[in-house]
């Protein structure tokens, strides 16, 4: 069966280290992958599928070497392999112009500043993470227990079956 | 990552042995020939094994299993099909030799029975006495006479079998108890859309108070009126989102969210029982009643069941509480109603009240409560209540699951397979009681296992053709058969797998397996015993 994976895209060891730490619970039903730069994120995104796995969930810092992460989501929004991916924007330093940019053109769905505490990106990460399984994936029920069951439930009320 | 593939291989194998099966189910009544079972009842024989074995692997969804029976039936054994098109019985003239005695053709016995043509493809049988049997068969009837048309094969395919056309295979899909279950979905979808069943929950909660226990009770009476009405499995996601909230205000080891978790799937399967939409099986049930011309009403099929739904429900919260006592003392539950206003709004309401009022007072003004479904078809569509996308997504697939198994129904009485199947086994050492306790065990047994409506679309039949038989011996009563069969594919609710509510319980991760297996043993086991009960004391006085 085909996996829902989340990448992390940031050039901070220590932070990518933070965000890890704070997903763990999450990372039992969704694989996390990291990449420290938009070109390691490029491959990464193309090893996923090629091995027939989806990408729920792009964290994404907005300030790195080479090209920036604004940049790549507009890329994954252009992409029919991505464009479902939701896409939230992790950083401190991205200026309003960007931001509006990442906004119009990236579709971005979530905008986290620095610095965050572990309930919040846990919770943006449940948040989109259920959102996205209720738009792309049939059987809901081996995600209630760590996403939004509220939201789940209500999905399948509406559908009237699982 | 290990673990995944090997689940996947085995789910992999586990098609393959399907499909391996059922194709040799499909094959075993056409290379091997069963005495006693004619020729349709031979090819209905293949397709019933194949469906089942089919159904019960899941080698294919089991709507599209549904949908290949009826393909099947139209093919081999509609009037029109690739089998009974051209043929026609051929016919010959009895010899007479002496009074009453006449001379056939050997091959015209079966027995001691020959059947005499009464149109190309239509044939009664006749009992005569045979005297003798070489070149000719010498027999003695009164019956004959020298211009009637016997058969001249008894084993041709038309003896004993009148192929239905094939528009009465197709028409299972619109037939009236599909039109009635399509009536109930309407309103299940136009209550979802307009909050009307989140509204209601919230209004009938109210009077429960906060007691644990009482809560519990109160989630279990208005999911179970709900699910009578509405798809369990929907009314079950609905209640869920109610239950939630009060299991996060007690800790994650507190028992008391395993009866919360519990109490719903329980409450929803139970209360799928009381009306005839309620759920899939019933329609099985009153599908194969109506073959045999016995209607039964809407409010006669609740007065028949409410009893057997609030006795089993008092027994899994009573069972719930002996095993999992509350510790806390109350729960606050935010229970805002606000109904919807709007004019669309509004005539859901007046149809949904009016389409109910006139489904139970059936028996006042005559009118079948499947002519009544479609008033709700019509008077939500007209009015824009439910929109195209609405109607789109109602659960077609459920209509085609029971279609298929109404039609595979059909096929099996007119080929006389359901007859030939009960009396391969010896009923008669056999008293009234233990028939229905075996015909209600196996369906249980089968439904924790398979989807409930397949299990009542494999027994059902069987249960009815041991009454019009005469197998069933005296006393035997289609009706009540029929219902115990019926409401014991609703009490299986062993494993997370037995209903989809299960399933979604089991999701939340506040219960395991076993939480589920102590109440579901209990509720199958008294359950079955109180069906009995009723069906010796209660049913009859309605019936």
């Amino acid at each position: 069966m085909a996996e829902i994976y989340i990448i992390c895209v940031e050039d901070e060891p220590q932070v990518l280290d933070v965000i890890i730490r704070d997903l763990s619970a999450l990372e039992e039903v969704f694989p996390i992958e990291v990449a420290h730069s938009a070109d390691e994120a490029r491959v990464l995104i193309r090893e996923i599928r090629e091995d027939g796995n989806h990408i729920g969930l792009a964290l994404c810092d907005h300030v790195m070497p080479g090209d920036k992460g604004v940049d790549l989501m507009i890329e994954m929004q252009q992409d029919a392999f991505t464009e479902k991916t939701r896409k939230v924007l992790l950083t401190g330093q991205a200026g309003l112009e960007e931001t509006i940019e990442a906004i119009n053109n990236a579709r971005l769905n979530r905008y986290i500043a620095k610095p965050w505490t572990p309930e919040q990106l846990v919770k943006v990460a449940v948040d989109e993470l259920t959102t996205y399984v209720i738009e792309q994936e049939k059987d809901l029920l081996q995600y209630m227990g760590v996403l939004d069951q509220a939201r789940l439930q209500e999905a399948i009320r509406n559908k009237g079956y699982i | 990552m290990q673990f995944k593939k090997s689940t996947l291989t085995q789910h992999l194998s586990k098609k393959i042995t399907g499909f391996v099966l059922g194709l040799t189910g499909f094959c075993l009544p056409l290379v091997f020939t069963f005495s006693g079972l004619s020729f349709a009842g031979h090819l209905a024989l293949g397709i019933f094994l194949m469906a089942a074995v089919f159904w019960m692997f899941e080698t294919i969804p089991i709507y599209s299993t549904s949908m290949l029976v009826i393909f099947l039936q139209v093919l081999l054994l509609s009037q029109q099909g690739l089998m009974f098109s051209g043929a026609s019985l051929p016919v010959t003239q009895p010899l007479q030799t002496g009074e009453n005695q006449w001379l056939i053709p050997p091959e015209a016995l079966d027995e001691n029975t020959v059947y005499i043509a009464e149109g190309e493809k239509k044939s009664r049988s006749l009992e005569v006495k045979v005297l003798e049997v070489s070149d000719m068969a010498r027999v003695e009837s009164s019956q004959l006479s020298s211009d009637t048309q016997i058969v001249s094969e008894a084993r041709h395919r038309l003896v004993r079998y009148e192929p239905l056309g094939y528009a009465d295979f197709f028409g299972t899909l619109a037939s009236p108890i599909i039109i009635l279950f399509l009536g109930g979905f309407i309103l299940a979808r136009a209550s979802v859309k307009y909050n009307l069943d989140k509204n209601l929950t919230n209004v009938l909660l109210k009077p429960f108070g906060q007691k644990p226990m009482l809560i519990v009770l109160g989630l279990m009476m208005v999911t179970a009126v709900l699910s009578a009405f509405m798809s369990n499995t929907a009314t079950t996601a609905m209640m869920m989102t109610v239950a939630i909230p009060i299991a996060l205000q007690v800790s994650k080891e507190d028992k008391f969210r395993i009866v919360l978790a519990l109490c719903i799937p329980i409450a929803a399967n139970i209360g799928g029982m009381a009306t005839p939409i309620g759920t899939p099986p019933n329609a099985i049930v009153i599908a194969n009643l109506q073959q045999q011309g016995i209607h039964i009403a809407f409010g006669s099929w609740v007065a028949l069941m409410l009893p057997l739904a609030v006795g089993l429900l008092l027994l899994a919260w009573f069972t719930m509480r002996i095993l999992y006592p509350p510790t806390a003392k109350r729960f606050t539950m935010s229970l805002k109603s606000s109904f919807e206003k709007g004019p669309r709004a509004v005539i859901l309401y007046v149809v949904f009240g009016l389409t109910v009022l006139l489904w139970f007072t059936e028996a006042q003004h005559g009118v079948p409560s499947s002519m009544v479904a479609f008033l709700p078809i019509m008077a939500l569509t007209v009015t824009s209540v439910l929109k195209q996308d609405d109607i789109r997504a109602l659960p077609w697939e459920v209509l085609w699951l029971v279609a298929g198994g109404i039609s595979l129904g059909l096929s099996m009485e007119n080929t006389g397979l359901a007859m030939w199947l009960v009396s391969s086994i010896n009923w008669e050492m056999l008293p009234q009681l233990m028939l229905l306790l075996v015909f209600g065990v196996v369906a249980l047994m089968l439904s924790n296992f398979l989807s409930n409506t397949v299990t009542a679309t494999l027994i059902v039949p069987l249960a009815i053709s041991m009454g019009t038989s005469g197998i069933g011996g005296e006393g035997f009563n289609l009706v009540i058969t029929s219902l115990v069969v019926g409401s014991a594919c609703n009490m299986a609710m062993l494993l997370p797998i037995s209903t989809p509510p299960n399933a979604i319980a089991m999701s939340t991760g506040y219960i395991k397996t076993i939480d589920m297996v102590k109440v579901g043993i209990v509720i199958g086991l008294v359950g079955i015993v109180c069906a009995l009960v009723l069906s010796m004391l209660y049913w009859p006085i309605i019936l």
